[in-house]
């Protein structure tokens, strides 16, 4: 294992020691970085760009120290230098740009002095080979990217300096650009740039900021780079310059100072204003691209900075070991949100309709791995946010690691949720996979997170299971990568004798005798507290004689104490809540897009009491669809007072029945699940 | 030469340690023999223009003045103290005239292992170009200093230099108080707080162990910032005592440093010596005082203290001898080694 440090202590440093870290990374090393070094005011991006460089290092693991931008050495990193406990077969190396002998030998001194041993000083100062920027920390090695083969349609990156935002004409000639069909444009701004893309109406542009994706990402997605402004901005984007260039990929310098082209780099100089680029890259590039990769990859200067040499001084050789054990690709499923039930039962329907379920796995929260399970499908668990952990997103930097870990290239992830999680996007971004968005409709207005329709860019595919009535789905938008398909819906077989059979077992088993079931489905309590209506339909059933009154939850889930102390009415934890459904004479649910299609699509009468808050879909909506069309009753929450009286109407005035009638009559889309997961394996276009 | 000679000086007085120290006393007996004229070069080594308090004391008591950065600066015998204060630069705009030069080598051209500690080439270089003189000499200041002037003279063989037979000794003339009559095993150890001036942790741990009576630390300034947890340590930045309540605090001065570095002579334990403790430290830094210190290693200290509690009588009688030894480094001896080097014979440009 390598440990890299660097010679300062700052937030810097920290970032090309991350970067230089992650370049051994990707050689294949096993590397860490000493999370005491790490400064204190971090952001989220960082966090997750550093999160799998920090690991136990067992002291007999570590073979390299490798310490980059020694030329700088500061007290803090000498303290923490001489608090490593290093094994004598430990190698020591400096890696620096030296102004001078002295320079060297006064890093070296000090280090030695810390650790107690004599380090190996590398000085990458060469008179000859110039580096593509001046003062880096990084030792700035080309890489390369993965062997992805080049896009169909190239992908252009173009990096934009904050300053050319602010002329007028800039979004326009982007938004000009982003209509050609020659190359797929994205822009690499810096944050605050995106932001202030985001809030004008050309928010529809692909749009990086450079620090929300691993550099590894940006270089594999990437056919072609622009530069634009006065030099390369930074080291994280001149090590993005040297990758595309060590990959055969295009680089085209467009800085004012011919940033890349001075230092001898294999970049074609374009032109400087943006207005010029859509014709050059038509007319030059565009004809030539295998051309000018080829002749970037033949360049002596880039050989002079490939990590090759680099590897040679240190003494490494990339291990060349048979690398992870070889396995089928898999499809992992991972639905999110709150305690995700919905999604996993969605995804599990999708899952099972795949010509290979037992490819198919996921990824959940705790909460949803016994449903997942109970469908057949292996779970990893995810960790569900909590108030107690220090950041709100730690528990998601933990999910980024494990979904990290468990996925790799030729992946498909199958996400159904709203909020598209970092380590959701970072992981298909950086993985390289084929990412499929289950994202079912019927949002509130407003709910749907701007950050989530940015990420859709990650995305292969959108899938939207459609609602059961037109109206409540969006009318297709211009958007080529979103498909609708019919609702995904369970689907179990009627029989005749089936609901008689249940019942008999129900008598039997709960040792009740009933002639009327009634079956309440009403949510899990994420988004409101429903005792108030539980004690409602409680009371109201103890009146009735002879009935059956059963609450389902989900195996695990809490049941409000009040519900015990009916006669009538008992608390069931089952994952087989259709069956019992189908066997009652009324469900009384809330309209979520599972029980409520699953209710229409079984022919079951039923009142919907919808459940509504701010972060969830229209179920008010969705129920008042199917209740003006005579297939169930509605009762909003508002509205608990009429509530007995619609009972009464299912029950003692035929209304179940005309209901049941209806629903057999009523003419419903075909459901989706098959058309979900033939468009995730890519057998048809949607 | 019939009249006084005249000896310039031209030090960067800002040095904190032992190199001002050194010059300080120095300065106190030269003065008596010769005319003497302090030229002080601001350096990139330090910033500021703060003298160091010891060396200012001196030139006060001697009415000396300091003369800042002449560009011309003439005596028989210009002494430049240290050369290491050139070593961040690339340029040195001063012009020396003198029968000799004498460069007085405070640190070690080479660190164990003979790496190179600095770049002697260019700072030897810078006094080159800007002295003319008969004879341009490097004087060590011990034996372990002048055995790196001479491998690193050997590595280097364009360096034409010639060497001071004699060393250029520190003056240590320090106040000599008697040794404790029943010394107990409480230790201790002073320096700066640099990063070469200790040893690492588990032979730290081994000298100043929990079951020592007391272990003081003065300069342990590393420690106290983020160090291991040692409540047994009694740890105090550097100069955060008087050092005559640092050594009234102890009976054994325990001194090892980064194996990496090794001092040039070593002030620290003459001044220890003149105090009245017994000195353990590594047979390397032992050496410039012969068996004044007990060399040993950081496993060997715990027997070594315990013997001399357990027979007080050998405690004090190698203390008393110690402090005998001390004679060969004092103001007395260190000018007669001087009046050798002015009355020699200098006909031989260098």
């Amino acid at each position: 294992m390598i440990l890299v440090e660097a010679g300062e202590c700052s937030e810097r440093s920290h970032d090309a020691k991350v970067l230089f870290a992650l370049q051994l990374a990707r050689r294949g090393y096993a590397v860490a970085i000493d999370d005491k070094g790490i400064p204190q005011a971090l952001d989220r991006n960082q966090k997750f760009e550093i999160a799998p460089l920090l690991v136990e290092i067992p002291p007999e693991a570590l073979t390299h120290l490798v310490i980059i931008g020694a030329e700088n050495i500061d007290n803090e990193t000498l303290l923490r230098l001489r608090d490593h406990a290093l094994g004598p077969k430990v190698k020591i190396f400096c890696v620096g740009r030296f102004a001078d002998l002295q320079a060297l030998v006064g890093s070296r001194a000090k280090i030695a002095y810390a650790l107690g041993r004599e380090p190996q000083m590398l000085d990458l100062t060469d008179a000859e080979i110039k580096p593509l920027m001046d003062g880096t920390v990084a030792p700035l090695m080309a890489v390369g990217s993965s062997e992805r083969p080049p896009s169909a349609v190239p992908q252009l990156f173009v990096y934009l300096p904050p300053e050319m935002l602010d002329e007028p004409m800039t979004l326009p000639i982007l938004g000009a650009m982003d209509q050609l069909a020659g190359f797929r444009l994205n822009l690499i701004v810096t944050g605050k740039s995106k932001e202030q893309i985001r809030a004008t109406r050309h928010e529809y542009l692909s749009v990086f900021s450079y620090t929300e994706i691993s550099l590894t990402a940006l270089a594999d997605m990437a056919d072609i780079v622009v530069f634009f402004g006065d030099s390369v901005p930074g080291e994280k984007m001149a090590a993005l310059a040297l990758d595309m260039m060590r990959s055969s990929k295009v680089v085209i310098d467009g800085t004012t100072r011919a940033a890349l082209v001075s230092r001898g780099a294999p970049a074609l100089r374009g032109p400087q204003d943006l207005a010029a680029l859509p014709n050059y890259l038509d007319q030059t590039v565009l004809v030539n691209c295998a051309e000018i990769g080829r002749q970037a990859g033949i360049s002596a200067w880039l050989k002079n900075h490939a990590i090759e040499r680099l590897e040679q001084r240190l003494g490494l050789t990339p291990p060349d070991g048979p690398g992870p054990a070889k396995r089928k690709a898999k499809t992992l499923f991972v639905p999110t949100n709150g305690n995700g039930l919905g999604h996993a039962q969605r995804c599990t329907l999708i899952a099972a309709a795949m010509e290979n379920p037992s490819d198919c796995a996921f990824a959940a929260f705790k909460s949803c791995v016994s449903l997942v399970a109970s469908k057949g499908f292996a779970a990893l668990p995810l960790v569900q946010r909590s108030d107690e952990h220090p950041e709100e997103f730690a528990n998601d930097l933990l999910n980024y690691l494990r979904l990290q870990r468990s996925l790799r290239r030729g992946d498909r992830l199958v996400f159904d949720g709203g909020y598209v999680f970092d380590s959701i996007y970072r992981t298909i971004m950086e993985k390289g996979l084929e990412a499929y968005w289950i994202r079912r409709g019927l949002w509130q207005a407003g709910q749907m997170s701007p950050v989530s329709l940015d990420r859709q860019k990650a995305f292969r595919r959108v899938i939207v299971p459609d609602e059961a009535f037109g109206e409540l789905n969006a009318a297709p938008g211009w958007e080529s990568n979103v498909f609708h398909v019919g609702p995904i819906v369970q689907q179990l077989p009627v029989k005749s004798r089936g609901p008689a059979r249940l019942k008999d077992r129900l008598r039997r088993h709960l040792n009740v005798e009933f002639d009327e079931l009634v079956v309440t489905m009403l949510g899990g309590g994420v988004a409101a507290d429903r005792s108030a209506q539980l004690q409602t339909l409680c009371n109201l059933f103890e009146r009735r004689a002879s009935c059956l009154h059963l609450i389902l939850v989900w195996p695990g889930s809490k049941v409000h104490p009040g519900v015990y102390a009916w006669k009538n009415s008992r608390a069931v934890q089952t994952k087989n809540a259709l069956a019992l459904c189908q066997a009652a004479d009324l469900v009384i649910s809330a309209a979520g897009y599972n029980s409520f299609h699953e209710i229409l699509f079984h022919g079951i009468p039923a009142i919907f009491v919808p459940q509504m808050a701010a972060y969830m879909d229209d179920q008010e909506r969705r129920a008042l669809a199917a209740s003006e069309r005579g297939l169930s009753g509605t009762i909003l929450a508002s509205e608990m007072l009429l509530l007995e009286r619609e009972v009464a109407a299912f029950l003692d005035g035929g209304k179940a029945a005309e209901i049941r009638r209806n629903l057999k009559k009523a003419e419903l889309p075909q459901p989706g699940n098959r058309a979900a997961a033939q468009l995730i394996e890519g057998l048809c276009d949607g | 030469m019939g009249q006084r000679p005249s000896i310039a000086y031209v030090i960067d007085p800002r040095f904190p340690g032992g190199t001002s120290s050194a010059i300080a006393q120095e300065l106190r007996v030269t003065s008596r023999m010769a005319d003497v004229t302090v030229h002080a070069v601001a350096s990139q080594m330090f910033s500021g223009t703060d003298i160091a308090p010891q060396l200012k004391r001196t030139l006060a008591d001697l009415g000396l003045n300091v003369i800042w950065d002449r560009p011309a600066i003439a005596a028989d015998m210009v002494v430049i103290h240290n050369p290491t204060f050139l070593k961040f630069q690339k340029t040195w705009n001063a012009r020396i005239i003198a029968r000799q030069v004498v460069v007085v080598t405070h640190e070690n051209f080479l660190r164990p292992g003979r790496i190179e500690a600095f770049d002697v080439a260019s700072c030897l270089g810078l006094i080159d170009r800007c002295a003319f003189a008969l004879r341009k000499t490097i004087a060590p200041i011990s034996a372990y200093n002048r055995r790196t002037v001479s491998d690193w003279l050997a590595q280097n063989p364009v360096c034409q230099w010639n060497v001071l037979a004699r060393d250029w000794f520190n003056i240590c003339d320090f106040p000599i108080l008697a040794p404790n009559r029943s010394p107990r095993d409480r230790r201790g150890r002073h320096s700066r707080p640099g990063f070469e001036k200790f040893p690492a942790l588990e032979d730290m741990d081994r000298c100043f162990p929990d079951h020592a009576a007391r272990n003081v630390i003065l300069g342990g300034d590393t420690y106290l910032e983020t160090g291991p947890q040692r409540p047994h340590w009694e740890i105090h930045s550097f100069r955060a005592i008087e050092i005559a309540d640092y050594f009234a605090m102890i009976d054994f001065m325990v001194y090892f440093t980064a194996p990496t570095w090794r001092e040039s002579f070593g002030r620290v334990l003459a001044e220890a010596i003149a105090a009245g403790k017994v000195v353990i430290s590594d047979a390397g830094t032992a050496s410039a005082f012969g068996q004044a210190v007990v060399a040993a290693k950081p496993s060997e200290v715990d027997a070594i203290i315990g013997h001399f509690v357990a027979h007080p009588a050998e405690y004090r009688r190698h203390v008393l001898k110690a402090q005998a030894r001390l004679a060969d480094f004092s103001a007395q001896a260190f000018g007669k080694m001087l009046q050798e080097v002015l009355s020699a014979p200098v006909g031989v440009a260098a």
